[in-house]
């Protein structure tokens, strides 16, 4: 019944848009209650735009805790305030989130029906051996397009923001393997379970997730016989990109010893039975003493190995610092002032690695609300899209034409292939304005299938053309930028591609 | 100066560079394999090095049976090799090592980029600096200009019309800064482009391209050369090279796309292979002896290629003193055999192909700060 509704439904909304235009409009509209379907993303009856010359704290607010504002985010925030907002933000459990529930539910059904689901309503979701069942492709398509979704219409924005921090933190590359089934089932039990909750939780839950023992060779990490060399592949990032950082004062000893902490954890391959099952075999573990960082480790622990390094780890205070500046660089600046790092880490290990209260200190430093920090962070690419999308009122259903503008921007979900996850910094996605610009004429211009805005009559709602680029720029536009929108003979593409929308 | 002056004239003169780097550090030990040294076999007990033995290059040395589609070159003097080669500094770090490799050392900006600075300001066009593929890489940061293409069909913009462009063109000339310069050399490469796709040029006969990534990142490159657009250097990436797991099917596949895409660039470019030098490099070797999983691990010394018309090739060059256990380097605490050692700077094979390419003492200087040369003599002089 769902599947066939599905086709139906593609089929019929194809044809109203080449029929085209505002004519279909109440059709649609029809059609969409008929059958129950979620509703376009409303417009709140407060619009008013920022009228100041720059960015205010509520738009800067907005720019970093968000994908970005959406028409009235600016005048709700103005309204309750930057630190009810951060209140609100960090605790995503109490935020209403239904509306995106269902819309996740309808176009990402093929993993959600009949059952919920993977991206909706069930709790436990299908379990990791049951994902085996599906397409490998189908899997990527759907959580991309969940992840793609969820960015542009929940509620509970800062989790998503932090959903994609800790993805590329913990980057996963699922073309290896069977991390191809086994990375939405990470998504859901590692990453989202635990973004806004403990390292701690969240280092051990990713360190023996399935997908990431696939990734990084865990899984093949054993000793059984004297003189096999353990597999480092897991060990070094583990040290170096997940914990303490390059320079976190670890040496080639502790990668090796590490090693063998981790020997004998694997993973159950899709040809046996309990496949995807992550287990710790004891006759594939380096049963000797360890040391590591300069502490001793008896023999015999077993699968305790893993738990005593990661107790080291986490809340080390090179950790520490390599978290605060990894989440200075992605909320404050690129190269982030060592105070406010230095004081997001002591928060950080005050609060024993917890996240939210790591966040909190971060938006309370006086550099992340001067107004130097303002409009100075170069939107990564899949930020830009979604801020688009949202600043544009657009109705997506992040489909195939949408994701191709994300891999020719080189920034498309769980596509990164090496373990680093993708790059923050702005000199790394500077080269791609081409395909920045073709996607603000492709969204403007309503060329991308499955995409659609409405901009007259957001122009109309919001009040003229000086409100549509107050809305969208975050301040009054300047003269110049005025002329230019009237002269080009497309506004809102000019206003999409134009420098100002690169900056959050 | 005018697009078209730039188009033409003496853009023909051009020396591109081409990198390619393998990334995810490449066996060395596997692609140019030390077929004589007994411990080889020893290190590698169930990989079984010798039965990977292709064409014996010296008394030492073999090149991976997949790499043969390379022996034209070397036979003909234009493949240099250099073994255990690689950085300086001891990291077994992936992002380490090619963040060092790819800026030349610590230093602000890529080495190739700053390569591009030093550049007299006729050959610093829109196109001086290309990357085949998607991202810039860090060896081209800092470029004067640097395009990154898949392809020059990609590279258009679908503005409704001329005031579009003029607009945007004047929004992002008031942007200062860096992104104020990389618009103005998105717009230089647009017009450029437009023009090469006016008058495309064709295919060299008998140039035998792959169907992979990597071959039609060259075939495409090759197409932009012989446009005479006043390349200069060029960037491409074969990735995939950390074998930890069964790698025998994973470099078999990897060496093939290498040498089969090399060789026929090499071919595809004719006349203007005499001014060519492309370099191929890792950012460190693969431990000398195997994994649990019939892979390796992160080693030291690696393998590093020279091919084009100016080499001096046909030889294995640089310090090498076999893989005797007295001469590795010892890596942490485990028993057995240490990694190939770094006998051989990457600097010293890429500053004596600068050189040839027109580079001073003072530009390798700034190239290669901190650097003290010591240059292998992978060029004719």
């Amino acid at each position: 019944m769902s599947f066939s509704r599905r086709q139906f439904l593609a089929a019929g909304a194809g044809a109203a848009w080449g029929a085209g235009g505002l004519r279909a409009e109440g059709w649609r509209e029809e059609f969409r209650r008929w059958f129950g379907l979620p509703a376009p993303p409303e417009l709140p009856a407060d619009l008013r735009v920022p009228d100041a010359a720059a960015p205010d704290l509520a738009g800067h607010f907005l720019n970093r805790l968000t994908f970005g504002a959406r028409p009235g985010d600016h005048a709700r925030v103005s309204r309750i305030g930057v630190d009810a907002f951060v209140a609100e933000q960090l605790a995503p459990e109490a935020i209403d989130d239904s509306a995106c529930a269902r819309l996740l539910r309808h176009e990402c059904d093929e993993l959600g029906d009949p059952r919920g689901g993977l991206f909706g309503a069930r709790e436990d979701g299908p379990g990791v051996g049951e994902l085996f069942e599906y397409k490998d492709k189908v899997l990527l398509a759907q959580l991309t397009r969940a992840t793609l979704l969820r960015a542009v219409r929940s509620e509970r924005q800062l989790l998503e923001v932090m959903v994609g921090f800790w993805t590329d933190h913990f980057n996963v590359d699922p073309s290896k393997g069977d991390a191809r089934w086994l990375k939405p089932a990470e998504d859901r039990d590692v990453i989202r379970a635990h973004a806004l909750g403990g390292f701690p939780a969240l280092l051990r839950a990713a360190t023996l997730g399935p997908a990431m023992l696939w990734y990084l060779d865990g899984r093949e990490n054993r000793r059984t016989a004297p003189g096999e060399r353990p597999n480092e592949n897991h060990a070094r990032e583990l040290l170096e990109l997940h914990t303490l950082g390059v320079h976190g004062g670890y040496t080639q000893e502790d990668v090796e010893q590490v090693a063998r902490c981790l020997s004998g954890w694997t993973v159950r391959g899709r040809r046996r039975f309990g496949r995807g099952r992550v287990e710790f075999e004891p006759g594939r573990h380096d049963g000797g003493a360890k040391r590591v960082l300069g502490h001793e480790l008896p023999a015999g622990l077993g699968a305790e190995d893993v738990t005593r390094v990661l107790d080291l780890l986490a809340l080390h205070p090179a950790t520490a610092r390599h978290l605060a500046a990894k989440l200075c660089r992605r909320f404050l600046a690129d190269e982030p002032p060592d105070a406010a790092v230095a004081r997001v880490a002591a928060a950080y290990l005050a609060a024993r690695g917890g996240i939210r209260e790591t966040l909190a200190a971060l938006f309370a430093t006086p550099e992340f609300r001067s107004p130097e920090c303002r409009g100075a962070k170069f939107k990564r690419p899949f930020h830009l899209v979604v801020s688009a999308l949202r600043a544009t009122a657009a109705e997506t259903d992040a489909g195939p034409a949408l994701i191709d503008h994300l891999l020719r921007l080189g920034h498309a979900p769980f596509r990164h292939a090496t373990p680093e996850g993708y790059p923050e910094e702005a000199h790394h996605w500077e080269s791609g304005l081409l395909w920045r610009w073709n996607f603000a004429l492709a969204l403007a211009g309503g060329r991308i299938p499955g995409t659609r805005l409405a901009a007259g009559r957001l122009r109309e709602r919001l009040g003229g053309d000086a409100a549509l680029m107050a809305g969208v720029l975050g301040r009054r536009p300047r003269p110049e930028e005025e002329a230019a929108f009237r002269a080009s003979g497309d506004g809102l593409a000019l206003l999409l591609a134009s420098p100002a929308f690169q900056w959050s | 100066m005018s697009t078209r002056a730039l188009i033409s004239g003496e853009r023909g003169a051009a020396r591109p560079l081409v990198v390619v780097f393998l990334r995810g550090a490449a066996d060395g030990l596997a692609l140019v394999s030390p077929w004589s040294d007994p411990h080889l076999p020893r290190a590698r007990p169930r990989l079984r090095p010798g039965e990977r033995v292709g064409a014996r290059l010296d008394d030492r040395f073999a090149l991976h049976p997949r790499l043969s589609p390379l022996l034209e070159a070397w036979r003909e003097g234009e493949l240099a090799v250099v073994h255990a080669c690689g950085i300086a500094e001891e990291t077994r770090s992936h992002f380490e090592a090619q963040d060092l490799m790819e800026h030349g050392g610590v230093a602000a900006g890529g080495w190739l980029g700053r390569y591009l600075r030093t550049r007299p300001a006729a050959a610093r066009g829109a196109l001086a600096g290309v990357a085949i593929g998607r991202a810039l890489p860090e060896c081209l940061l800092g470029a004067p200009g640097a395009a990154v293409l898949e392809s020059l069909e990609d590279f258009s913009l679908g503005a409704p019309g001329p005031a579009w462009r003029a607009q945007l063109e004047q929004l992002y000339a008031m942007e200062r800064g860096r992104l104020g310069a990389a618009a103005r050399d998105t717009f230089a490469a647009l017009l450029r482009v437009e023009e090469i796709r006016r008058q495309p040029a064709a295919e060299e006969g008998g140039a035998a391209y792959g169907r992979d990534e990597f071959s039609t990142g060259l075939r495409r490159l090759a197409q932009l050369l012989k446009a005479d657009v006043g390349v200069e250097a060029a960037a491409v990436d074969l990735p995939g090279w950390d074998s930890h797991f069964a790698q025998e099917a994973q470099v078999d596949r990897l060496a093939d796309r290498l040498a089969t895409g090399l060789a026929a660039f090499r071919r595809d470019l004719g006349k203007r292979w005499e001014r060519t030098t492309v370099v191929v490099m890792t950012e460190f070797g693969r431990t000398v002896e195997e994994n649990s999983a019939f892979g390796t691990d992160h080693g030291r010394g690696g393998a590093m290629f020279v091919l084009g018309g100016g080499v001096a090739g046909g030889k294995v060059l640089g310090a090498w003193r076999g893989l005797s256990p007295e001469v590795l380097e010892p890596r942490g605490l485990l028993e057995g055999y240490g990694d190939l050692p770094v006998l051989n700077n990457y600097r010293d094979v890429l500053a004596p192909v600068l050189r040839a390419h027109g580079a001073g003492a003072a530009d390798l200087a700034a190239v290669f700060p901190g650097h003290r040369p010591a240059p292998l003599p992978v060029m004719r002089a």
